[in-house]
C-alpha cells in the first residue's frame, strides 16, 4: 500500500490550481470592466445630445419631442428635490428607528421588528408605486394636501412651497414614498455602526448617571458620525436611482414649481416613461445623457457613502 | 423644575420619538401589505394562471406574464449566481495581498446599490441595439447583472465566516487550494450562500426598470426568447396605469402575488440564515 | 487495546512519491533500533529563523526529531512553539506575510526550498489543530477526505483505510454505526479522535499536534495522550502543549522554548528531573509562565 502519487497527478491538481484561482480573477476584474462598460456604453450612447446641446443641456428647461429640443434641468431639478424630501423625512425617521432597535427594544422584540422594517426594503419599487398611486395620492389630496396649503402655504418665505392645487401626484408624494423606501436601508447602517460602539465607552456614560437619550447624542451620535452620514448617502443614493414608485406618483411634468405639490419629473422617471416611445435619435441620445448624468451622481454619491462606511470600519478595526 | 427633571423630561420626549418613528415604519408597512391584500385577493383565481393578459374590457389572466417572469428570473439567477461565487470566492480566498480585490469589493458595492435602470440602459445599448430587437435573453441579462453583486457580497461574506481554523486543517491533509474551497469551504458556507442567492432572487422577481427596455412586454403568450417577453412587473406597470377597471384588477393581483411571493422568499431566506448560523 | 494492524505498514516500509521532488524516492531506513540506542533521526531542523511581517518570531532554532518518538514543544504563550510546529508543514504559507529562512531537512532534504511542493510535503506530514476540526460532511467522509486525494481506491479498500485510521485513533467502537452522520454531530473529544484518524489515514511520517487537549475536557485529555502513545511506534509525532505535566507523561524529548529561541533541548526526563538553564527550571517548576 502506497501514496501512488505521480508526478502527472501533481502536476494536474497545480493545474487546476492555478486555473481555479484565475478564473475567480477573471470574474472579479470582470466587475470592474461591467461599471467602466456601463459608463462607456451611456456615454457613448449620450454623445450625439450632448455634442448637440453642449452644456446649455443641464441648464435647459426644454423638452419637445416636437421640435427635438431637449434639456435636462426639470429632471435633475425633480430628481434631487424629490430625494431632499425624501431625506428630510425619512432621516430622521431611520435614525429613530435606530435608536429604537438599538438602544430600547426588548430583546424578544428586536429580531421580529428588525425584521419588518427589512422587508420594507424587500417589496418591489412598481409596489410603492401602485400603492401610491392608488391609496397614497387620494388620502394626500383629500386631507394632508389641503391642511399644508391652509397652514404653511400662508407663511412667508416658506408658503411658497405648499401652494397651488392639491393635486395628490407630485413631488411632495413621490419625496414621502421615497423616504420609505429609502428608511431600512438608512437604519440598516445605522443600527450596524450603533452595535460598533465600545460597550465599555455606553456602560461608563451611563455610570455616571447619563440618561439614555443623553448617552445617544454625546456618546453614540459623535462616535459613530462617519458612519450615519454613510448611511444617509446609501439612502439618497437609492432616492436618486428609485424608478418605478417615483414614476407612478411624480406627475411626468418637464416643469420646474416652487411649489412641493406641484407635479414634476426625474431622471429615472422619465426614462421609464418615454425611452421606449422615444423616436427620433436626438431623443433617444438625450435619454441616454438623463441617463449617464443619474449614473454620475449617484456614482458620486454611493462612493462617498462607501468610503465614510469603510473609514469607520477602519477605525474600529484598529 | 430640577435640572433631573428637565432632563429625564427631554430623555421621554426623545424616546417616544424613537418609539413613534418606529411605529410609523411599521404602520407603513401594513398599510401597503393591508392595500395589496384588499384590492388583490379578489382577483387571485386560476384564470390568472391559465389565461393571457386580455384586451381592454375583455376577460383575461395573467399566464404569458407569470410564465415571462418565472422564466427570466431562472436564467438570470442560473447566470449570475455563478459568476457571483466565483468573485465572492476571489474576493474572500485569493484576494488578500491583491489590489484588484478592494477596488472590486468597492465596485462592487456601489453596484450593488446603483439604480437599476441604469442596468437597462446598459444592457439595451450592448444587447438590444446589437440584436436590433426587445428580447426575453435581454431582459435575463439585465436580471443577471442585478442578481451578480447581491450573490458576490453574500458569498463574500459567508466565505469570510468560515473559520480559518477550516482552511488550516484542510491544507495541512495536502489538499489543493481549489480543493480546499470547493469541497470544504464551499460546504461549510452553504447555507449563508443559498441565502444570498434567495435574496437575489427575492430582489430581482419585483424588478421593473431593467425590463422596461430590455424584455418590454408582449400580449401574447411567447416563449421564444428572442423576442420580447410579458413580465408581471412591466403587465403590472401598464396596466396600473391604463384607465381600464379590469386591467387594474389584474394589477392588483399580479402586485399581490409578486409580492407575497417575495415576502415568502426574505423570511425563508431568513429563516436558513438564523438556522445555519445555530449549527456549529 | 488488541487490534491487528498488519494493515497498517510502518512509515519505513512504503515505497513513495515521484522522484522530481525535493522529497526523495525512498532512501533505505535503519531497522528498528533497540531500545537503548536512539532512532533514526526523521528531520533536522537547522538554522532556523521565522518572520510574522519583520518581526522575527523564531531566532534560529536547531534540532532533530527522532522517529518513533514524540518531541514535545513548551514555553510560555508567544514563545514561539507553536509557530515552530506551522513551519514543519508550512501550513505559515497560507498567509502571505509570514516566511521563513533556514533549513528543515526531512530525508536529506530541505522542505523549505521553494521547490518542494507544498501539498505533497503536508501529505507526508500531518496535523491536527488546538480545536477539533471536523469538515462539513460525514464522519466517513472527513476520514477518507484524504486518502482521496492522492489515491483512487476501490470502494472495499477504502472502507478499509477508513476503519482502519478509526480504530488506530480508538473511535472505531463509537462510530461504526454512524459513520453516515455528520462530523459535526461528534463531541468535542470525539471530533478531536476524528481529526487524528483523518490526519493518519493518509500515512503521513511525521504527525504536528498542535496542543490537540487544551480545548478539552480531562477525561477526552487522556484518551488522547493514551492515543499518542499507542501512535508512537508508528510515526515521529511532535505536540506543542502549554501542559507540563502533559508533556513529562506523553513526550520522550522536551524542547523548551522561550522568546523565539530554543533554550534548552534534551530528554524529557532530563529536563525535567535537572534541567541545565535556569530559566527552564523557573519555567517548569512554575515561577513564569
Amino acid at each position: 500500500m502506497a501514496i501512488a502519487t505521480t508526478t502527472a497527478q501533481l502536476d494536474r491538481q497545480r493545474v487546476w490550481d492555478v486555473l481555479f484561482h484565475n478564473v475567480t480573477r477573471i470574474f472579479a476584474v470582470g466587475v470592474l470592466i461591467l461599471l467602466g462598460g456601463v459608463m462607456v456604453a451611456l456615454g457613448i450612447g449620450a454623445w450625439p445630445a450632448f455634442s448637440a446641446f453642449g452644456p446649455s443641456f443641464f441648464v435647459s428647461m426644454a423638452w419637445n419631442p416636437v421640435t427635438d429640443q431637449y434639456g435636462a434641468l426639470p429632471a435633475i431639478f425633480g430628481t434631487l428635490v424629490t430625494s431632499l424630501i425624501a431625506m428630510v423625512i425619512g432621516v430622521p425617521l431611520a435614525l429613530g428607528v435606530a435608536v429604537f432597535l438599538t438602544e430600547l427594544c426588548p430583546a424578544f422584540l428586536r429580531r421580529p421588528i428588525g425584521t419588518m422594517i427589512e422587508l420594507l426594503a424587500a417589496i418591489p419599487s412598481i409596489i410603492y408605486g401602485i400603492w401610491g398611486l392608488f391609496v397614497l395620492a387620494p388620502f394626500l389630496q383629500l386631507t394632508v394636501q389641503p391642511f399644508l396649503i391652509d397652514t404653511l402655504g400662508n407663511i412667508p418665505l416658506i408658503g411658497i412651497l405648499f401652494q397651488g392645487p392639491p393635486l395628490g401626484l407630485g413631488m411632495l408624494t413621490a419625496g414621502f414614498i421615497l423616504a420609505m423606501m429609502v428608511l431600512p436601508f438608512i437604519t440598516a447602517v445605522t443600527r450596524d455602526v450603533f452595535l460598533t460602539v465600545p460597550a465599555v465607552l455606553r456602560e461608563s456614560a451611563y455610570g455616571i448617571g447619563a440618561t439614555t437619550s443623553e448617552v445617544i447624542r454625546q456618546i453614540v451620535v459623535p462616535y459613530t458620525r462617519t458612519g450615519i452620514i454613510g448611511g444617509v448617502m446609501l439612502g439618497l443614493g437609492r432616492a436618486l436611482g428609485e424608478t418605478m414608485a417615483v414614476t407612478f406618483v411624480i406627475g411626468n411634468a418637464h416643469e420646474i414649481h416652487a411649489s412641493l405639490l406641484a407635479p414634476g419629473t426625474t431622471i429615472s422617471a422619465t426614462l421609464a416613461n418615454e425611452f421606449t416611445d422615444a423616436v427620433t435619435p436626438l431623443y433617444v441620445s438625450s435619454l441616454f445623457a438623463l441617463g449617464f448624468i443619474l449614473f454620475i451622481i449617484t456614482f458620486i454619491v454611493l462612493a462617498a457613502a462607501k468610503i465614510m462606511l469603510l473609514r469607520l470600519q477602519q477605525r474600529a478595526g484598529t | 423644575m430640577s435640572r433631573y427633571a428637565r432632563r429625564r423630561i427631554v430623555n421621554i420626549v426623545y424616546l417616544a420619538a424613537s418609539i413613534a418613528a418606529t411605529a410609523v415604519g411599521l404602520i407603513f408597512l401594513f398599510l401597503v401589505l393591508y392595500a395589496l391584500l384588499r384590492n388583490g385577493i379578489p382577483g387571485l383565481s386560476t384564470t390568472l394562471f391559465t389565461q393571457t393578459t386580455p384586451p381592454p374590457g375583455s376577460a383575461g389572466g395573467l399566464a404569458n406574464a407569470i410564465y415571462g417572469s418565472v422564466v427570466m428570473t431562472l436564467v438570470a439567477t442560473l447566470v449570475g449566481t455563478p459568476i457571483g461565487v466565483l468573485t465572492g470566492t476571489y474576493l474572500a480566498e485569493y484576494g488578500k495581498i491583491s489590489w484588484i480585490a478592494p477596488t472590486v469589493r468597492f465596485v462592487n458595492d456601489i453596484l450593488l446599490s446603483a439604480p437599476s435602470i441604469i442596468i437597462g440602459l446598459f444592457v439595451y445599448q450592448i444587447v438590444v441595439v446589437q440584436m436590433g430587437h426587445f428580447s426575453a435573453w435581454a431582459g435575463s441579462i439585465a436580471l443577471a447583472l442585478i442578481v451578480m453583486p447581491v450573490v458576490i457580497r453574500t458569498t463574500e461574506d459567508m466565505l469570510t465566516l468560515v473559520p480559518g481554523s477550516l482552511r488550516e486543517a484542510a491544507a495541512a491533509l495536502g489538499t489543493p487550494r481549489w480543493r480546499v474551497i470547493v469541497q470544504v469551504i464551499y460546504r461549510a458556507a452553504l447555507q449563508g450562500m443559498l441565502t444570498g442567492v434567495m435574496l437575489a432572487v427575492a430582489r430581482i422577481a419585483g424588478e421593473t426598470a431593467p425590463l422596461l427596455f430590455t424584455a418590454l412586454n408582449n400580449q401574447f403568450w411567447s416563449a421564444d426568447m428572442n423576442a420580447p417577453m410579458a413580465n408581471l412587473p412591466v403587465v403590472i406597470f401598464q396596466f396600473a396605469l391604463s384607465p381600464y377597471a379590469d386591467w387594474q384588477r389584474l394589477a392588483w393581483a399580479g402586485a399581490t402575488m409578486i409580492t407575497l411571493t417575495i415576502l415568502i422568499l426574505n423570511i425563508l431566506a431568513r429563516l436558513l440564515a438564523s438556522w445555519s448560523s445555530r449549527t456549529p | 487495546m488488541t487490534i491487528d494492524y498488519s494493515a497498517a505498514a510502518p512509515p519505513q516500509q512504503r515505497q513513495t512519491m515521484p522522484t522530481s521532488e525535493p522529497i526523495a524516492p525512498p532512501t533505505p531506513v535503519p531497522a528498528p533500533a533497540v531500545a537503548t540506542a536512539k532512532p533514526a533521526v526523521r528531520a533536522e531542523i537547522k538554522d532556523l529563523r521565522f518572520y510574522y511581517k519583520n518581526y522575527e518570531a523564531l531566532k534560529g532554532i536547531n534540532l532533530v526529531l527522532r522517529d518513533k518518538r514524540v518531541t514535545a514543544f513548551i514555553g510560555p504563550s508567544g514563545c514561539g512553539k507553536s509557530t515552530l510546529l506551522r513551519v514543519l508543514n508550512r501550513i505559515y504559507e497560507l498567509y502571505p506575510d509570514q516566511r521563513a529562512t533556514g533549513e528543515v531537512l526531512v530525508e536529506g532534504r530541505n522542505i523549505l526550498d521553494p521547490r518542494q511542493d507544498l501539498n505533497l510535503l503536508r501529505a507526508k506530514i500531518g496535523m491536527v489543530f488546538q480545536k477539533p476540526t471536523p469538515f462539513p460532511m460525514s464522519i466517513y467522509d472527513n476520514v477518507a477526505f484524504g486518502i482521496r486525494l492522492y489515491q483512487k481506491l476501490r470502494a472495499r479498500e477504502l472502507d478499509e483505510r477508513v476503519e482502519e485510521a478509526l480504530k488506530r485513533s480508538a473511535l472505531w467502537g463509537e462510530v461504526k454505526d454512524k459513520l453516515r452522520q455528520s462530523g459535526l454531530s461528534l463531541s468535542g473529544g470525539q471530533q478531536q479522535r476524528l481529526c487524528i484518524a483523518r490526519a493518519i489515514a493518509v500515512k503521513p511520517e511525521i504527525l504536528l499536534l498542535d496542543e490537540p487537549a487544551s480545548a478539552l475536557d480531562p477525561i477526552s485529555t487522556q484518551r488522547i495522550e493514551e492515543l499518542i502513545a499507542e501512535l508512537k511506534s508508528d510515526y515521529c509525532i511532535v505536540i506543542v502543549t502549554h501542559n507540563m505535566q502533559q508533556a513529562a507523561r506523553s513526550s520522550d524529548y522536551t524542547a523548551f522554548m522561550y522568546l523565539g529561541s530554543l533554550v534548552e533541548f534534551d530528554e524529557t526526563e532530563a529536563i525535567f528531573t535537572h534541567p541545565r538553564e535556569k530559566r527552564t527550571e523557573d519555567y517548569i517548576t512554575g515561577r513564569f509562565g
